[in-house]
C-alpha cells in the first residue's frame, strides 16, 4: 500500500532492543524478537479481545502487569516478558483457566498439540491451591454437523465467536450465560452449519471445538504429515494432509499461507476426505461385455482402447476426449499431447456451464482484498468459499462495496447492492479506487460486458472455476483451438453416432452438465466410451471402459488456481492397489501406439510455461469457439461438484444434490 | 618324579571339587517339570484390566504406545456411544496390539497408563510357533469379566496384583492349566496348542 513511510517505534524487550512500526502490539513485536509471549484469545488474524489475561508481560514504570495482546508499543518502553513478577501473575492466570478444566488430556483430541498443555508446563505451577470440586458441564455435545463441544475444556476465549462474526461473517455462535456458567452455544439453538465450521476447531486453543470427523481416530504424533494444496475447487489453499496407517484422517490448514488461504479452509476442503478409503472405490478396469461389466487388466485395458481408435479411423468415424478440469496440469497437458499426436483435435475441457477459466491477466488474491469495489457475477460463495472470506474481509473490514450483477445465489448477510446488468454494476461502485470483478466465467455476454463497462477502471480480474484446475486444463490446452468440435459439439454429433470413441477424463457430465441429456445420448450412441473416474459415477456406468483413477491425494503434479498461481500438490497417500493415475494412463494408451512422450523434464518445461500465460485476452473474450452456450445455473452448494462428498456417511447431512438447470 | 606328583595333587584338588558339586544341592531345575519362584516385580506379559463393574480400563489414548521405546503397542481410539459402551467416559480402545517379540519388558507402558489400564504380568511363558500369534490383542490382553479386577498396581503387595494371586501362588509349579488358564490368554494359547497338536 502505498502510504507514507510508517512511523518507527524503537522499545527494548527483555534487554534486546526492537524496531517496529508505531501502533504494533507487544505480542507481535516480541515476535520480531523470537520471544514467545503466551496468548489465548489473541490471534493474528482475530485481533485482540483481552480476555485470558495469560499474555501478562512487565512493562517498566506502569503500576501493574499489562496485557501484551493489546498494549501497542511506545517510544523508549522496556517490556520484560520473563522476569519473576510476570512468570507468578502468568502461573495465577493458568491456575485460574484450569480450576475448572476436566485435564482429560487422554481422551482429548487436542492432546499434543494443545495451547493449554504447553503452556502450563512451561509457565504454569503444575499444582493448584482450589480445594473445591471442578464443576461439571456437558462433554461431546452435538454442535452441528461438523462440530463436537466439550463445554468443560472451554477457556471462553471466544476466538471461535470471534471468528463466526469477523471471518465468516456468520454470527452464529455466542456465549451463553455467564460466569463459571458459560458455554459456546449458537444463538438460535440450531445447529453450527456454513460452509468455514471447520476453522474454529484449528482456531480453539484447547479441545473444546473438536472434528467429528476426525474424533478419537489418531493422536497428532501418529500423523504422516504432507503439506499440499487443496484440489477440491480452484482456490487451492494450502493444507497439510495427515495420514495415520494409510488413511488421510484430517486437513489441516497453513496458517501462515497469507498468498492463498489466508490461513482458513472451506469444510469440503477440511471434511470431504473419507471418499478415499471408501469400499467403492474402483481398483480394476471394468469392461462392459453384454451390457455387463467385467473386470479385466490394464493390459487388455489400454489394447482394447488403442483397437477402438484405430477401428474409429478405419470406420471414419470421430475421436474426442472431454474433461480435464479435475486433472493435474502435467496430465491435462499430456492428454492434449497424446490426443494431438494420434490426430484428435475434438479436445475440450468444459463439460459444465462454465465456458471460460483464465482472465486477460492475472491478479493476486491479496490485491482482491484492497479493491474498493468488488464486482462479482455467478455464486461466488460457494464456487469458492475461501475467496469469498476474501471478500468478506474486503467488505466488512474494509469499507469496499459489494456489487452483484445477476443471479449470485443466496443474499449475504451484510450491505451490497445488487443489479442486474454490467451498465447498472458502473453505476454502483463506487467512483474512486480499484475494481476487482470476480466472475463465474459461465455467461460470456455478461463476461464480456463487464470487462467493457470496466476496462478504463483497469479492473483486477478472477475467473472462479466450477472444476478445480479448469485454469489448468486451459491452459495446457485442452481446446478444439485447431478447428475441433467444442463440448456441445461433440456431445450433439456423438448422440447423432459420428464419433467411434469418446474418452472422459476427470467428468462426470451426467450428473453436471447442463447439456445431460445429450451426454447420455452421446454415450450410449458412441460404440467405445472410456471413463476414468475413483467412482462409478453416472457417467461410468453409460461407458464402455472404466478406468480406475488415483485420487489428488495420491499423485503429484500442480494446479493453476484462480489467481493464475501455479501450485502444487504433493502425494500423501498410497493409491489402491489397482487404480492408476490419469498420466499413467495416457503413457499406457501411447505406449500402445509407439508414440514418443515428452521426457518428465519437458514436460515439466511445456506446464511452467503454458502455466505463465494466461489464454484469454479479456473476460468473456474466450479465443475458443462455442457453438451453443447453455443456460448458467445460479445457484449451486460448495458441495456440487464431483460428488465425492456422496461416498463418506460422516458428510451426509452436509451434501446437496447438484441444482438442476430450470429446476 | 617329585614334579609329576605335585601334578597328581592338582588333580586330585580339581576332581574335588568336581566331587563336591556332585553331592551338592543343584542350581538348575528340571524345568519345566519344575518352575522357578521370580522376583515380585518381574515384568512378563501385560495384561488389560477391568474396572469392577467389568468396563474395561484402557481410554485408547495411546500414552502406552508413544511411551514404548520399542514401538511394540499399536492402539486404535473409537468412541463409546450409548448402544455400545466399552469404557467409562467417551473413549475407548477399538484395537489394541502388543507385539511381544518386540516388547523388551520394561514396564514404560505400565507407567504411563493413566488408568493402570496395561500391567505387565509375571507370566512369562508364551512360546509359539509363528511370529504372528505374539501379536496379543485385545482378545489375548484384556482379562475376562469374570476374572475380577484386582488393585490398581501402586497398592499391591509387592507388585503382585491380587488378582493373579493364584498365578502368584503357583508361580514355582506353574501348571499351564492353573497358571496360564486362568486368563482370558491361556484359553487362547491352549487352543492354539490344540490346534497345532491335533
Ligand atoms: S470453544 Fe474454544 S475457541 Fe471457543 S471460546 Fe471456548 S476455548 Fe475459545
Ligand atoms: S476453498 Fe476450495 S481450495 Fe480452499 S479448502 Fe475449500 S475446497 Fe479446498
Ligand atoms: S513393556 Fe516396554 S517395550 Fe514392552 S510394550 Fe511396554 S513399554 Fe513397550
Ligand atoms: S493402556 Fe492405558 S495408556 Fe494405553 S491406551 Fe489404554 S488407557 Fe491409554
Ligand atoms: S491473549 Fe491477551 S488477554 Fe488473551
Amino acid at each position: 500500500m502505498a502510504e507514507a513511510a510508517t512511523e518507527m517505534v524503537k522499545l527494548t524487550i527483555d534487554g534486546v532492543p526492537v524496531e517496529v512500526p508505531k501502533g504494533t502490539l507487544l505480542v507481535e513485536a516480541a515476535k520480531k524478537i523470537k520471544q514467545e509471549i503466551p496468548v489465548y484469545c489473541y490471534h493474528t488474524k482475530l485481533g485482540p479481545a483481552g480476555l485470558c489475561r495469560v499474555c501478562l508481560v512487565e512493562v517498566e514504570g506502569m503500576p501493574k502487569l499489562q496485557i501484551g495482546c493489546n498494549t501497542p508499543v511506545a517510544d523508549g518502553m522496556v517490556v520484560h516478558t520473563r522476569n519473576e513478577k510476570v512468570e507468578s501473575g502468568r502461573s495465577m492466570i493458568l491456575e485460574l483457566l484450569l480450576v475448572n478444566h476436566p485435564l482429560d488430556c487422554p481422551i482429548c483430541d487436542k492432546g499434543g498439540e494443545c495451547d493449554l498443555q504447553d503452556y502450563a508446563m512451561a509457565y504454569g505451577r503444575g499444582a493448584s491451591d482450589v480445594a473445591d470440586p471442578k464443576q461439571s458441564k456437558p462433554k461431546g455435545v452435538d454442535l452441528g454437523p461438523t462440530i463436537v463441544l466439550d463445554e468443560e475444556r472451554c477457556v471462553v476465549c471466544q476466538r471461535c465467536v470471534r471468528f463466526d462474526d469477523i471471518i465468516a461473517g456468520e454470527r452464529q455462535l455466542v456465549v451463553k450465560d455467564r460466569g463459571h456458567n458459560d458455554i459456546i452455544a449458537t444463538s438460535t439453538g440450531d445447529p453450527y452449519r456454513h460452509n468455514f465450521t471447520g476453522n474454529v476447531t484449528e482456531l480453539c486453543p484447547v479441545g473444546a471445538l473438536t472434528s467429528k470427523t476426525y474424533r478419537f481416530k489418531s493422536r497428532p504424533w501418529d500423523l504422516n504429515r504432507t503439506e499440499t494444496s487443496c484440489t477440491q475447487c480452484a482456490v487451492g489453499c494450502r493444507q497439510f494432509a495427515d495420514v495415520r496407517y494409510g488413511t488421510l484422517v484430517r486437513t489441516m490448514s497453513v496458517e501462515n499461507d497469507d498468498a492463498i488461504s489466508d490461513g482458513w479452509l472451506c469444510d469440503r476442503g477440511r471434511y470431504n476426505i473419507g471418499y478415499l478409503g471408501a469400499p467403492e472405490r474402483l481398483t480394476q478396469p471394468l469392461y462392459k461385455q453384454n451390457g455387463q461389466f467385467v473386470q479385466i487388466g490394464w493390459d487388455d485395458a489400454f489394447a482394447l482402447w488403442a483397437k477402438a481408435i484405430n477401428d474409429a479411423r478405419a470406420a471414419g468415424k470421430a475421436v474426442g476426449a472431454l474433461g480435464g478440469g479435475r486433472l493435474f496440469n502435467e496430465e491435462a497437458y499430456l492428454l492434449g499431447y497424446v490426443m494431438r499426436a494420434l490426430g484428435v483435435k475434438n479436445l475440450d475441457w468444459r463439460t459444465g456451464r462454465q465456458l471460460q477459466a483464465s482472465p486477460g491477466a492475472n491478479a493476486s488474491y491479496e490485491a482482491l482484498e484492497n479493491a474498493s469495489s468488488i464486482v462479482i457475477a455467478g455464486d461466488i460463495a460457494e464456487l469458492a468459499p475461501v475467496l469469498w472470506l476474501r471478500i468478506i474481509k474486503a467488505v466488512t473490514r474494509k469499507g469496499a462495496r459489494l456489487v452483484r450483477v445477476g443471479a449470485c445465489g443466496a443474499a449475504p448477510g451484510f450491505a451490497h447492492t445488487d443489479v442486474t446488468n454490467a451498465g447498472e454494476a458502473a453505476q454502483a461502485v463506487a467512483a474512486e479506487g480499484g475494481v476487482a470483478i470476480v466472475w463465474d466465467g459461465a455467461d460470456l455476454a455478461l463476461g464480456a460486458a463487464l470487462a467493457a463497462t470496466f476496462a478504463s477502471r483497469s479492473p483486477l480480474a478472477y475467473i472462479a472455476s466450477e472444476q478445480s484446475n479448469a485454469r489448468g486444463a486451459e491452459a495446457m490446452g485442452l481446446l478444439p483451438t485447431d478447428g475441433g468440435a467444442d463440448f456441445t459439439k461433440i456431445a450433439a454429433d456423438a448422440a447423432n453416432g459420428a464419433y467411434g470413441v469418446l474418452a472422459l477424463f476427470g467428468a462426470n457430465p451426467l450428473r453436471n452438465a447442463p447439456n445431460a441429456e445429450t451426454m447420455r445420448g452421446a454415450l450410449q450412441a458412441t460404440p467405445f466410451t472410456v471413463v476414468s473416474e475413483l467412482f462409478m459415477t453416472e457417467s461410468a456406468q453409460a461407458a464402455t471402459l472404466v478406468l480406475p483413477a488415483k485420487s489428488a491425494f495420491e499423485k503429484s503434479g500442480t494446479v493453476i488456481d484462480i489467481a493464475g498461481d501455479l501450485l502444487p500438490v504433493n502425494a500423501s497417500l498410497q493409491a489402491p492397489v489397482g487404480a492408476l493415475s490419469d498420466l499413467e494412463m495416457l503413457i499406457g494408451l501411447a505406449q500402445q501406439f509407439d508414440l514418443a512422450l515428452p521426457t518428465s523434464e519437458e514436460l515439466d518445461a511445456a506446464v511452467i510455461a503454458r502455466a505463465a500465460k494466461p489464454l484469454a485476452a479479456a473476460l468473456g473474450e474466450a479465443r475458443y469457439a462455442t457453438s451453443e452456450p447453455l443456460a448458467p445455473s445460479s445457484s449451486r452448494s460448495i458441495w456440487d461438484g464431483g460428488g465425492t462428498c456422496a461416498h463418506d456417511d460422516r458428510i451426509a447431512t452436509l451434501r446437496r444434490e447438484p441444482v438442476k438447470v430450470g429446476a | 618324579m617329585r614334579k609329576q606328583l605335585y601334578n597328581v595333587g592338582a588333580i586330585l584338588k580339581g576332581l574335588s571339587i568336581t566331587f563336591k558339586f556332585m553331592f551338592a544341592k543343584r542350581p538348575t531345575i528340571e524345568y519345566p517339570s519344575v518352575k522357578k519362584q521370580h522376583a515380585p516385580r518381574f515384568h512378563g506379559l501385560h495384561e488389560l484390566r477391568r474396572y469392577a463393574d467389568g468396563k474395561e480400563r484402557c481410554i485408547g489414548c495411546e500414552l502406552c504406545s508413544s511411551a514404548c521405546p520399542a514401538n511394540a503397542i499399536t492402539v486404535i481410539g473409537a468412541e463409546n456411544t450409548p448402544e455400545s459402551r466399552k469404557s467409562p467416559g467417551e473413549r475407548h480402545a477399538a484395537r489394541y496390539e502388543i507385539d511381544e517379540l518386540r516388547c523388551i519388558f520394561c514396564g514404560m507402558c505400565e507407567e504411563a497408563c493413566p488408568t493402570d489400564a496395561i500391567v505387565l504380568t509375571p507370566r512369562f511363558e508364551m512360546a509359539d510357533y509363528r511370529r504372528g500369534s505374539f501379536i496379543y490383542a485385545k482378545d489375548r490382553l484384556l482379562v475376562p469379566p469374570e476374572a475380577g479386577v484386582g488393585t490398581p498396581p501402586d497398592e499391591r503387595p509387592n507388585g503382585i496384583p491380587a488378582d493373579l494371586g493364584r498365578v502368584a501362588e503357583v508361580k514355582s509349579t506353574i501348571d499351564i492349566t492353573a497358571g496360564y488358564g486362568a486368563t482370558h490368554r491361556g484359553e487362547i494359547l491352549k487352543t492354539q496348542r490344540r490346534g497345532l497338536a491335533g
